[in-house]
């Protein structure tokens, strides 16, 4: 394969010269392989035939506006001959002449005898030209629309708000008697399916991290709720389908039916930890104030796990990179005149400073960025199109760059236990602070079981914690208000991040116990946690303004019991907390003795499924280290030692 | 001087303890001593020294009412529309004079208040509380007045009038069985729990099996650990439709 792979590097030649993106993407569309299966729909990805990366930076973790290609065929996509005024209608004309080429080829691969292929090939023959007029035809389409980002290398490709896309077309479709919801439930079975297929090729840094997330429900001006039949129906196939593979985000607000949550929680109850939730409530405000326009705020969908972003008029890369919160504290003390530094006020007051200093780092990198040439995402781009502006040239409507975060939870406990033990009682200095971390707790072990032993102060709703929390975000909204990058974007943070392990692996000790490479806290979460009342008082205190929306996951470890046999309390207290003003909610419903079983017999547990960052994935795929995390998590949640 | 109320434990998201979601608080101190009871660190009124996993600590911690109700508060949004503050044990009413002081400073702040007791009190203490409570779980345990007196060193009789006062009050919300096998789910005592259910037909009834999770905290305090088997969910259910034929609306809880 790799032998291949080169080869087809070499064809992205011609005579040693680069073919143009154009040419690319018609060699592609001219040459990879088509395979057609069994199943209901058609979907194929070539490996052999990638886009070629190596002109810049590549667009990716973005939801293409699926919906142009519902209402008109691809050749109602191509600007008009008289349009076609610069270099790139010309380009997005060839990318949609090329996709149309490959749907000719495949086409003629579909045997005519057969009344389910002469169907599929109906469908196709009206995907060139014409609007789609059945729910399956409308699927088929955004199946290709999702199939063309994958094979030209946009990792992370979400779905977005499918149930809102194909409404219309299902209500039709059971007008006209076609179609009734039971088997609606099978299409959207054998869509789930379909989409799986090609998990391990599509997963980015761990299985299952593929970004494929449908983002399910919505709210309108004014605050009321807005789902279907198409919502439920959607959670209640990946209910039944017990795949990694693809998830769901359901949007939620105070308005939202009791049963939808019901519905929602058995689904998470079954362990496959989707769909995460998000509330609207709070989040839709935060979009506006950042100036978001009102009809694009109420429509947000998220990047791959969590990030709120504008499917089809954004193409802003919202996990761009990782904010440490440690490193600040860990360049403090070892960079700064330590004996200086009088009370724990002032302590704060430089972690401060060297935390924009990290920032600052942050926007250098990031101001430098350049993307390269993307016709076909900008095809599916609103703005793009009416602009006449690839998406690399500033075309989309928005541009902006999101970072994600990660140890916030262990800076917070170390910047307490720092207060307690040097400032207030005075049992070591901050040099005996910076030598015990250096030294990684070397013969001070008693202190550092001591210091890990206490419970977390983070993500409880003590006031102090609240308040260094919002002080600390504070000064990061701050230091990023003002960057622009060569678009014109602007900068957004959030409280949740994927590399808790890692950008932990290669990281020092740090004041709350934690050893060297040791995981750090998982998103917004703390077992030590007396209830979970707790945590989520403590996330409705937290401010999201001024961008600090980019994903705020609270993420709890459920035992499955514990739901099972509260039931009726449990979704009340859902529906309480979107009320106290969650931003972003996901569980793990899974129980420690499960998950010690599934590691050392994976054989038997081959479809158990977990909740890792924002993605759902089979326990059996991860690496050992993130399956320890789970189960002592799992551990501590159930109150036993772990 | 402010009323101190001794607390072992206050419990944050409690969903078995009254309607709605609520906050327990585990006072300490007991008028009984069940052989089959899984929070022995609420049985003496006094603060207690323990030991667990080598560490050294104390069971029990005075708090004044002001103090107790801003760590309540904090869950108060949780509580919409039934949920609220529910008192446990130990034997909450024990601190009446406290209690009284706090339930009243909630009933203030329109909090729902249930108090889980056994009722194994003094009659005054129980109408020094009862204006303040609104609903209560109350056990009920051996019903042989020799048999109650020599195990758990209660007085049948005073508490058959505090659960008719309770009663009257309109505010027993539901009656609530440990079952042991070896004192209060022997058959004598089936039958003596059945004509004492069948006077208050109305009450719903939660029976659960007594099972042995306090092991750590016996051994805590380095106090003999009381062993049992428990009796099976199977059993339990078939009692529950035993009650039902009488008329009695009984449920299988888990705790």
């Amino acid at each position: 394969m790799t032998a291949t792979k080169l080869d087809m590097f070499e064809k992205f030649k011609e005579n040693g010269i680069d073919r143009n993106y154009d040419d690319s993407f018609a060699l592609i569309c001219e040459n990879m392989e088509i395979q057609i299966g069994q199943g209901r729909f058609i979907y194929f990805l070539d490996p052999n035939y990638a886009m070629d990366t190596t002109k810049g930076a590549r667009y990716e973790n973005l939801t293409p506006a699926y919906w142009k290609i519902l209402d008109r065929g691809l050749e109602q996509l191509k600007y008009p001959a008289e349009e076609v005024t610069n270099s790139f209608c010309k380009s997005c004309n060839a990318v949609l002449d090329s996709l149309i080429l490959l749907i000719r080829r495949v086409e003629e691969k579909l045997d005519p005898c057969d009344s389910h292929r002469e169907k599929q090939k109906i469908w196709l023959k009206r995907m060139r030209k014409c609007p789609a007029q059945s729910f399956e035809e409308a699927i088929q389409r955004l199946l290709f629309v999702n199939q063309m980002f994958w094979q030209t290398d946009h990792r992370l490709t979400g779905l977005g708000a499918w149930d809102s896309y194909l409404f219309p077309y299902y209500e039709s479709d059971i007008q006209k008697g076609n179609l009734n919801k039971e088997k609606a439930l099978e299409i959207l079975k054998d869509l789930y399916r379909i989409l799986h297929e090609n998990y391990k090729y599509k997963s980015n840094v761990l299985m299952g991290d593929t970004g494929q997330i449908f983002v399910l429900g919505k709210s309108e001006p004014g605050g009321g709720y807005v789902c279907n039949e198409l919502t439920y129906l959607f959670i209640e196939a990946m209910k039944e389908v017990q795949q990694s593979e693809p998830k769901c985000l359901l949007r939620v607000n105070r308005k939202t039916p009791r049963e939808l949550l019901e519905l929602a929680l058995a689904s998470i109850t079954t362990g496959i930890g989707a769909p995460l939730l998000a509330n609207d409530d709070v989040v839709i405000p935060q979009l506006l104030e950042f100036g978001i326009e009102e009809e694009d705020a109420y429509e947000y969908m998220t990047s791959a796990c969590w990030e709120p972003l504008i499917g089809g008029k954004s193409v802003s890369q919202n996990n761009m990179t990782v904010l440490n919160y440690l490193k600040a504290l860990d360049n403090l003390l070892k960079r700064e005149r330590l004996e200086n530094i009088a009370s724990f006020e002032e302590f704060i007051s430089v972690y401060l400073i060297y935390l924009k200093r990290n920032l600052r780092a942050v926007k250098r990198v990031l101001s430098s960025l350049r993307y390269q040439y993307d016709p076909l995402l900008s095809v599916f781009m609103e703005d793009c199109y009416k602009q006449k502006k690839d998406a690399s040239w500033g075309g989309a409507r928005y541009r902006h760059f999101g970072v994600t975060s990660v140890a916030m939870g262990d800076t917070v406990d170390a910047l307490f236990n720092i207060r307690e033990y040097v400032f207030e009682k005075k049992k070591c200095t901050l040099y005996d602070v910076k030598q015990m971390l250096i030294l990684n707790f070397e013969g001070k072990e008693e202190l550092r079981k001591e210091l890990k032993e206490r419970p977390s102060r983070y993500g409880t709703d003590d006031e102090d914690v609240v308040a260094l929390v919002n002080r600390i975000t504070s000064c990061v909204a701050e230091e990023i208000d003002g960057f622009s990058s060569y678009q014109g974007g602007r900068l957004k943070v959030g409280l949740s991040g994927a590399a808790y392990m890692d950008a932990a692996r290669s990281f020092g000790a740090s004041f709350n116990g934690r050893k060297a490479g040791e995981p750090f806290t998982v998103h917004i979460s703390n077992e030590d946690n007396d209830g979970f009342t707790e945590i989520i008082n403590f996330v409705s205190e937290l401010e999201y303004g001024s961008a600090r929306f980019n994903g705020n996951v609270v993420d709890l470890m459920v035992s499955p019991d514990f739901i099972y046999k509260n039931w009726e309390k449990f979704v009340d207290f859902l529906m309480i907390c979107i009320r106290k003003g969650f931003f972003e909610m996901q569980m793990n419903v899974v129980s420690s003795k499960t998950l010690l079983e599934a590691r050392e017999h994976p054989e038997d547990f081959p479809n158990l499924i977990v909740r890792v960052w924002g993605f759902s994935a089979y326990f059996k795929d991860l690496p050992r280290e993130y399956q320890d995390v789970l189960i002592k998590r799992a551990l501590k949640n159930e109150g036993m030692p772990s | 001087m402010r009323k101190e109320l001794t607390v072992t434990n206050i419990q944050r998201m409690c969903f078995h303890d009254g309607p709605g979601i609520r906050t327990t608080v585990f006072t300490k101190g007991c008028s009984l001593h069940c052989p089959w009871c899984s929070n022995p660190e609420n049985i003496s009124g006094f603060l207690e020294p323990y030991e667990k996993d080598g560490k050294a600590g104390i069971y029990g911690k005075k708090y004044t009412s002001p103090q107790l109700i801003e760590i309540l508060l904090k869950d108060r949004d949780f509580w919409e529309p039934e949920g609220g503050v529910t008192f446990s044990g130990g034997e909450p009413l024990l601190q009446a004079d406290a209690l009284q002081e706090l339930l009243v400073e909630l009933k203030e702040l329109w909090i729902h208040t249930v108090a889980e007791t056994a009722l194994f009190v003094p009659e005054t203490y129980v109408r020094m509380v009862l204006p303040y409570i609104d609903y209560f779980i109350v056990d009920v345990k051996i019903l042989k007045d020799s048999f109650c007196r020599e195990v758990l060193g209660g007085d049948l009789e005073l508490y058959k009038r505090n659960v008719q006062h309770v009663y009257c009050s309109g505010k027993l919300g539901v009656f609530r069985i440990p079952c042991c096998p070896e004192y209060t789910f022997t058959e004598q005592n089936r039958e003596l729990l059945l004509k004492f259910l069948m006077q208050y037909p109305e009450i719903p009834v939660q029976i659960f099996t007594v099972h042995s999770f306090g092991e750590k905290k016996y051994e805590s305090l380095k106090r003999p650990v009381w062993r049992t088997k428990g009796v099976d969910r199977q059993q339990l259910l078939e009692y529950c439709a035993q009650l039902g034929e009488y008329g009695i609306k009984a449920e299988v809880i888990q705790i």
